[in-house]
């Protein structure tokens, strides 16, 4: 009544001034038109907003009013009218603001009210790179948050570690698109042009999403229209060349044959190489790596009513393999539509789906039998191809086969048809109160295919699966007498996916008598995954052939085709409550409890409270704060609990799993066992962290800083260590119990700093650097573990990484080393024995100081090194003046190490080109060790093995150029931009791979390079069309 | 005011949904059965007994230990490191750290465990055939017990329930004599419900219960008891002696009339190295096989368990026992037309010129893939020859002996390979039998246990230390696991 009243008031008020209509244009910092602005006279309700040429008009302005415009992304603007009929605007762009609206769970807040630590990260800025995953652009986006690949090869999935490592499992982020959960590895199926913003919630506010929250949380927001604006169309694309970002340095085939002649003669054997003067030979890396196109192009029309918004997409990706052209390539369509609209007064509905299919070929990859690994330890020697132009066998060295024929008998198909949406209805009961419900679902059809010819690769080769040339097919005897052939075969696996999520949440919002802020939210959530799949493998394709690849056209009856399926559900079910309090924008504090019920665990711990509190207070807010320099001051601190339930599904359950196999009248009869056995206590790890941070701004919003420092306590890691015998865990099939039992601690800084500012009219730039330290250690143990031991090092050799209280996670474990050996004198009189030494060895370091190198055990091994960095940043700059835009983003990674275990310790295996630096004899090297075929222990685990995998690299640089208004505007265009770029255009480290940008899922192993597959070094030209 | 009524019913509403579903996340894997609702139906327990039978299957250290830790054989193999824990034991240098023994600790308590999941449910259902199960699995359980408590002594006794992790934390080791007591109530139990044929090869007896009951009171002493229940078997027992001792342990003469109890082995399904416990074939056979041999009726192996010259010379001249249950390759080699074409490799673990000849790679008897692993060839645990010997031993050895039927039993296997008859009593007839234990069941794994039972380990054994070597130490690991602080067997 009150607002009516007000409202009618105003009108009168209007009413007898002299009125005109006041109309003009609005436009940005480079004279484009900005549809859908703002536009009110200050102190009245009466507005509208600019069209698609960016142009305004409102009746009855009187000549004193004000205009207020503001716009997302703009820096608001009010311009005094002063009598004028015509006003044009410019609006300069806001990088970020204080008013900047954060996602922070079932509900939103901003930039300046924010008491939790949140990278906001905007989504032009992250497509602008042209990654194919968006997670490629996040790295050195956010502090605190460390990226790395986990393949370079197209389509190939990204590892996320939030705030260092947690756990000893699974430490990928909980990742929500639009609020709808989705997986780290599904997150090629993500167009990155479709996002519009990504927030990361770091510390323990993510503790709203409770059980799944420990390893952080990110929220992707899809792009929306905006009402009552025209259609936009928007159209970009690029087109780009792909090589890889390195070759190693192998030996030439001179080089070669002069080591290996030396090798062999060291052995005691005879010189493979009469003649060393075998030419350059084979360089094999020349023949596997190719030059591949990769292509994007993307379409998006957005636009809206006044009721209702829309913003619709289609994209195409395509990309070809830097190893293995199309044999690796990627192709993924995507469509997207973003709906809001108002069904009845005060009821909105939101609808978000999102489709994609995508299809991706591999090549095997990061491993003993990749494609890689052959191509470097290949004989420079050997050549590709016989003089009949077939592929050439590899004879000489044992296990590595010719690459080229892997390549060109490999058939890895996966085709992915997904669709991922929300339906949300909001209803806005009155000022105070807003109720919404959403289900989300996330539907996706994983279709693999792979071929198997018959292959033969030369004699010996253990990826023979034919029993010679002539392609015949080995036999297997299936009953006693009975033998049958084993021919080429097809695998067809079909997985589906499915969650769904329902949620309803209250949020109340009121300020009394003016400063008193308060907000409340209240929920409830059920989200469950079911997965089911079911495999078939057919034999004897017909011809041998990729073309005749499908079960349907294989042998039906073939004794050897086979069939397996499984399925699997889990349900998580939550209510939240969180209380925000502000005393105006001066003191903010924000409590949140959740409570999850998770099916992974039993009825004994299968709920659990995650509590966290909040506070920030803005210091500039206060009287006596009085700094011309410093306009913004925030300090935070928030502590909170939150958990992970990532473990494989009914892990407290004791399934009968176990193998019970007894004959009986001599035949087998299948009984049943106890398998895993079952832990009704399991629980969740639980994750304390406490975070304190402080949020400036100086010189007019001119520099941001923000500043965190977190420690992150992991509790009651997930396990399944050894047990007494006496529980009977060791049967066939049978495991010990999964069970709670070691902490892990992580604690670091984090520092960002932006600055942008304008020079003159035009010129315009900005700089924004992060830095992130990690310490991570391993502080507990279960009972009775002194360690864990982890990966593998060399080819049947023992375990390379380890997990003990006091060091990192998954260290690295072997023996350190002093030197060479530079005489025999110097082994007999060094007064440490070291057994089989000689010469031109490598010396070990007595680490427990018995006066011996022990080989049996582990006595002498120690800490080698770390895959952990120190420290990672990003610095991203750019500048514009006029039309000329540039930008360049920089990403770091130092102090972590990585274990070099691409090279086969064959005698005839290539080597790289460091090993010229051998040791010769005395005093010529005291960094590499001789070579020689005979027996010695320098290939054992040592830290000659361990390499400074630190690197930086220019991740991205750009030059674009947006044509003028005047010349756009004859196409009917509103902006037109195009630009080249260079993705990972150099790389600057030390390490001796191909590229120290990788990590494994598994934290545990993370550092071992096992030959791999390099990220490319992309030249691509596109542009940008803005209708 | 309306909206607030309108608020609160929501508020209301989305509270009592959440609270209400709590068993929302209360789900059952699918397609899969679980330890807690199993039991639904007799074939339910059988197959839950066919599962506790699975772990008799892994006798093949059993046979190498009782014959490698006693003067019989030498551990063998490729190297002194290849299964380093039968060279540390054939050198009597073993201690706690021991892969070996680790697992038949290991693989005891979980066929022991395996039975105990079957009582712990033996009153959910009611159904013919009920005490049959339950009789079996009380013997596998007094078998599994028994082996435990031969080569550890005092052991946790844990029965008819599976143990949580604090009770597992909280165990103690259990007097041998308690556990043996045990072992004897199962058998007796046992052979009370089982009868004493069955149509079925492979599962256990009336006769198997009794032979082993009469054998696990010999290994107390109590011969008045034992000699009481191996009367039974001889006199109402099926069994008699099999004609041909030559080919008594050869795969056609399964389950022939001198069975009483056979751990029973198929080689159809192959296996790996990863994983011994899931063997269907009875690896040790394999392991016996004369390394890198190329000729006739054999087939190479490992060179595993290697009988000595001294085992040789305890077989009396013109005993057909010692060709059938020993191969001297050298003599084997030159009694063929073609010497030459027999060829073999000494591994670097020892070498005796003898094989084991009654458990051995064969020819005609090859299992599935790895067929050092999955021999199809029987493990014979107890044969009617050992229950008339042991029997023999019980009533010359008890309070009030009966030599006569002593000699009559023992007379009894030395006719059936044609061996003159004895005719001593008292202590040299003691002698005798001991004599005859040893030729007639070389290479079966008997013999250092029995040679620690009647004492003369230390004689007879070099390396072993009286109050010592009578029992295996415990795994060191085991010991670090159970939590309730269990002491190391003595002198380890």
């Amino acid at each position: 009544m009150k607002t009516k009243l007000l409202a009618l008031l105003m009108t009168l008020s209007l009413v007898g001034y002299g009125q005109s209509l006041l109309k003009g244009r609005v436009t940005d910092e480079n004279d484009q038109a900005l549809p859908g602005v703002n536009v009110l006279i200050k102190g009245t309700s009466q507005g509208t907003v600019t069209d698609a040429n960016g142009e305004y008009s409102l009746n009855s302005v009187t000549p004193d009013a004000i205009v207020v415009l503001s716009f997302i992304g703009y820096t608001p603007q009010e311009v005094a009218v002063g009598g004028r009929t015509t006003v044009d605007i410019k609006l300069v762009p806001d990088t970020k603001t204080l008013e900047e609206v954060v996602v922070i769970g079932y509900g939103t807040t901003t930039v300046k009210e924010l008491t939790g630590s949140v990278s906001v990260v905007n989504g032009e800025q992250l497509t602008a790179l042209n990654p194919v995953r968006i997670d490629q652009a996040l790295q050195g986006q956010a502090a605190g948050v460390q990226i790395s690949s986990a393949s370079g090869s197209p389509g190939g999935a990204l590892n996320i570690r939030i705030r260092g490592l947690s756990t000893n499992g699974d430490n990928n982020p909980l990742i929500l698109v639009d609020g709808v959960p989705y997986s780290s590895d599904g997150l090629n199926a993500l167009n990155p042009s479709d996002v519009e913003s990504i927030n990361v919630l770091k510390d323990a506010s993510a503790g709203i999403y409770g059980v799944r929250a420990a390893n952080g949380v990110i929220i992707v927001t899809t792009k929306q229209g905006r009402k009552n604006t025209k259609p936009s169309l928007e159209f970009s694309g690029y087109y780009g060349v792909q090589q890889t970002t390195k070759k190693l340095n192998l030996l030439t085939a001179r080089e070669f044959a002069i080591l290996k002649n030396e090798a062999f003669a060291a052995g005691g054997q005879a010189p493979p190489f009469l003649n060393a003067n075998v030419g350059n030979g084979t360089d094999w890396q020349d023949e596997v790596f190719q030059n591949a196109p990769i292509q994007n192009y993307n379409l998006n029309l957005n636009g809206g009513s006044e009721k209702s918004t829309y913003s619709i997409g289609g994209s195409f990706l395509n990309q070809e393999g830097i190893v293995g052209g199309t044999k690796a390539g990627y192709r993924r369509y995507n469509a997207r539509l973003n709906f809001t609209t108002e069904l009845a007064p005060k009821v909105t509905l939101q609808s978000v789906m999102l489709y994609t299919n995508e299809r991706r070929k591999t090549l095997a990859e990061n491993g003993i039998s990749s494609v890689l690994f052959n191509t470097i330890n290949a004989s420079p020697v050997a050549t590709p191809y016989t003089s009949s132009g077939d592929y050439a066998f590899l004879e000489d060295v044992a296990e590595v086969i010719n690459p080229l024929a892997q390549i060109s008998n490999t058939f890895n198909e996966s085709n992915v048809n997904k669709i991922v949406g929300k339906e949300e209805l909001t209803y806005k009961i009155n000022n105070n109160f807003e109720l919404s419900g959403r289900a989300g679902y996330n539907y996706a059809i994983v279709d693999d295919k792979t071929f198997s010819p018959l292959v033969y690769y030369g004699s010996g080769k253990a990826q023979n699966t034919a029993l010679n040339a002539a392609l015949d097919p080995r036999t297997t005897e299936i009953a006693t007498g009975v033998s049958i052939p084993i021919y080429n075969n097809v695998t067809e696996t079909r997985t589906s996916y499915f969650n769904y999520n329902l949620e309803a949440f209250l949020n109340y919002n009121r300020t009394f008598q003016e400063f008193h802020k308060v907000k409340a939210t209240l929920g409830a959530s059920v989200f469950a995954d079911v997965n089911k799949s079911l495999t078939g493998t057919g034999y004897n394709v017909p011809y041998n052939s990729n073309d005749f690849a499908d079960i349907s056209a294989t042998d039906g009856t073939n004794l050897l085709n086979s069939t397996s399926s499984w399925q699997n559900e889990s349900r998580l079910q939550s209510y939240f409550a969180r209380a925000e309090y502000g005393y105006g924008s001066k003191y903010l504090l924000s409590a949140l409890i959740r409570r999850d019920g998770s099916s992974n665990f039993g009825k004994n711990n299968r709920f659990g409270y995650f509590p966290a509190v909040s506070a920030a207070w803005v210091v500039s807010e206060e009287s006596f704060f009085n700094t011309g320099l410093i306009e913004f001051m925030k300090v935070r601190a928030s502590y909170g609990v939150s958990g992970n339930d990532k473990i494989g599904l009914f892990r407290y359950r004791a399934l009968l799993g176990g193998e019970g196999v007894y004959p009986f009248n001599n035949q087998l009869v299948n009984g049943v066992a106890i398998g895993t056995l079952g832990n009704q206590d399991l629980k969740w790890e639980t994750t304390k962290q406490t975070n304190f941070g402080i949020d400036l701004n100086l010189l007019n919003g001119k520099v941001e800083i923000t500043t965190d420092y977190y420690i992150k306590k992991t509790n009651d890691l997930l396990f399944q260590p050894d047990i007494s015998a006496i529980s009977g865990a060791y049967g066939a099939g049978s495991s010990p119990p999964w069970v709670n039992g070691g902490d892990v601690q992580n604690s670091g800084f984090e520092f960002l700093i932006n600055y942008n500012d304008v020079i003159g009219d035009d010129f315009r730039f900005n700089i924004g650097y992060n830095l992130t330290t990690i310490r991570n250690k391993v502080t507990a143990l279960p009972a009775g573990v002194d360690f864990y031991e982890f990966g593998a090092f060399g080819v049947g050799g023992g375990t390379a990484t380890r997990m003990q209280v006091g060091y990192p996670m998954g260290y690295f474990f072997g023996y350190k080393t002093d030197g060479v050996y530079q005489s025999a004198q110097e082994v007999t009189e060094r007064g440490i024995t070291q057994a089989g030494a000689q010469a031109g060895d490598l010396r070990f370091v007595d680490n427990d100081n018995s006066g011996t190198i022990n080989f049996s055990n582990d006595s002498d091994k120690t800490i080698i090194g770390s895959p952990i960095p120190d420290v990672i940043m990003g610095i991203n700059v750019g500048m514009s003046f006029k039309g000329i835009d540039f930008s360049a983003t920089l990403y770091a990674s130092i102090g972590n190490d990585i274990l070099r275990n691409y090279e086969r310790q064959q005698p005839l295996a290539n080597l790289l080109s460091y090993k010229m630096e051998r040791w010769t004899g005395p005093g010529s090297t005291n960094e590499n060790p001789r070579l020689t075929t005979a027996a010695n222990n320098n290939g054992v685990i040592s830290d000659y093995f361990v390499e400074d995998g630190s690197f930086a690299r220019i991740k991205n640089i750009q030059l674009g150029y947006t044509l003028p208004g005047t010349l756009t505007d004859k196409i009917g265009a509103r902006k037109l931009r195009v630009y080249v770029a260079v993705n990972n255009l150099a790389t600057f480290t030390k390490y001796r791979g191909y590229d120290p940008d990788f990590s494994t899922s598994s934290p545990v192993v993370s550092g071992i390079d096992y030959g791999f597959y390099p990220q490319a070094k992309t030249f691509m030209a596109g542009l940008n069309l803005n209708f | 005011m309306k909206n607030f009524f309108k608020t609160s019913i929501l508020i209301a509403a989305i509270t009592s949904m959440s609270l209400s579903c709590d068993n929302y996340v209360d789900i059952d894997p699918e397609y899969s059965i679980d330890a807690d609702n199993f039991f639904k139906s007799a074939s339910d327990y059988e197959r839950a007994l066919t599962g506790a039978y699975d772990l008799m299957q892994t006798s093949y250290l059993d046979i190498w230990i009782g014959e490698i830790a006693s003067d019989n054989s030498i551990a063998g193999g490729e190297s002194v490191t290849d299964s380093e824990g039968l060279h540390q034991i054939d050198a009597m240098t073993h201690g706690g750290v021991s892969n070996e023994l680790r697992s038949i600790f290991r693989w005891m308590y979980t066929g022991i465990t395996r039975v105990n999941y079957i009582y712990e449910n033996k009153d959910k259902l009611e159904f013919e055939g009920k005490e049959r199960i339950l009789a079996e699995a009380a013997f596998l359980r007094a078998y599994y017990y028994f082996e435990l408590v031969k080569f550890f002594g005092d052991v946790p006794l844990i029965i008819d329930k599976r143990l949580s992790s604090s009770e597992i934390a909280s165990q103690q080791r259990t007097p041998a004599a308690e556990v043996y007591a045990q072992i004897e109530k199962d058998l007796t139990a046992a052979a009370e419900t089982l009868a004493w044929t069955t149509t079925v090869k492979g599962r256990i007896t009336k006769g198997a219960a009794l032979a082993l009951l009469g054998k696990v009171y010999l290994y107390q002493n109590k011969f008045t008891e034992s000699a009481e229940v191996l009367d039974r078997v001889i006199n109402e027992g099926p069994y008699e002696l099999f004609s041909d001792f030559s080919t008594l342990f050869r795969v056609v003469n399964e389950g022939n009339s001198e069975t009483v109890f056979d751990i029973e082995y198929v080689g159809i399904e192959g296996g790996g190295y990863g994983c011994f416990v899931c063997l269907e074939g009875f690896a040790a056979v394999g392991f016996h096989g004369i390394r890198g041999y190329e000729g006739p009726i054999y087939r190479d192996g490992n060179s595993y368990n290697l009988p000595t010259q001294d085992l040789v010379n305890e077989f009396e001249t013109g005993d057909p026992r010692l060709a059938a249950s020993i191969l001297d390759i050298e003599a084997f080699k030159n009694s063929q037309e073609d010497p030459a074409s027999v060829k073999y490799v000494i591994g670097g673990g020892g070498h005796t010129g003898f094989y084991n000849n009654k458990y051995i790679k064969r020819a005609d008897e090859l299992g599935a893939g790895d067929d050092d692993l999955t021999s199809p060839v029987n493990h014979k645990v107890i044969r009617y020859a050992d229950v008339l010997l042991m029997a023999a031993e019980a009533h010359n050895r008890k309070a009030s002996p009966n030599d006569a039927l002593a000699r009559q039993y023992l007379n009894e296997v030395r006719d059936r390979v044609d061996m003159d008859p004895v005719n001593l009593s008292g202590a040299a007839l003691t002698q005798a039998i001991y004599h005859e234990r040893r030729v007639e069941f070389a290479g079966e794994g008997l013999h250092f246990f029995d040679l620690v039972r009647t004492g003369r380990a230390a004689t007879e054994i070099q390396g072993f230390q009286t109050g010592k070597n009578e029992l295996f130490p415990l795994p060191q690991d085991e010991i670090d696991l159970a939590g309730a602080g269990w002491i190391q067997n003595d002198g380890y």
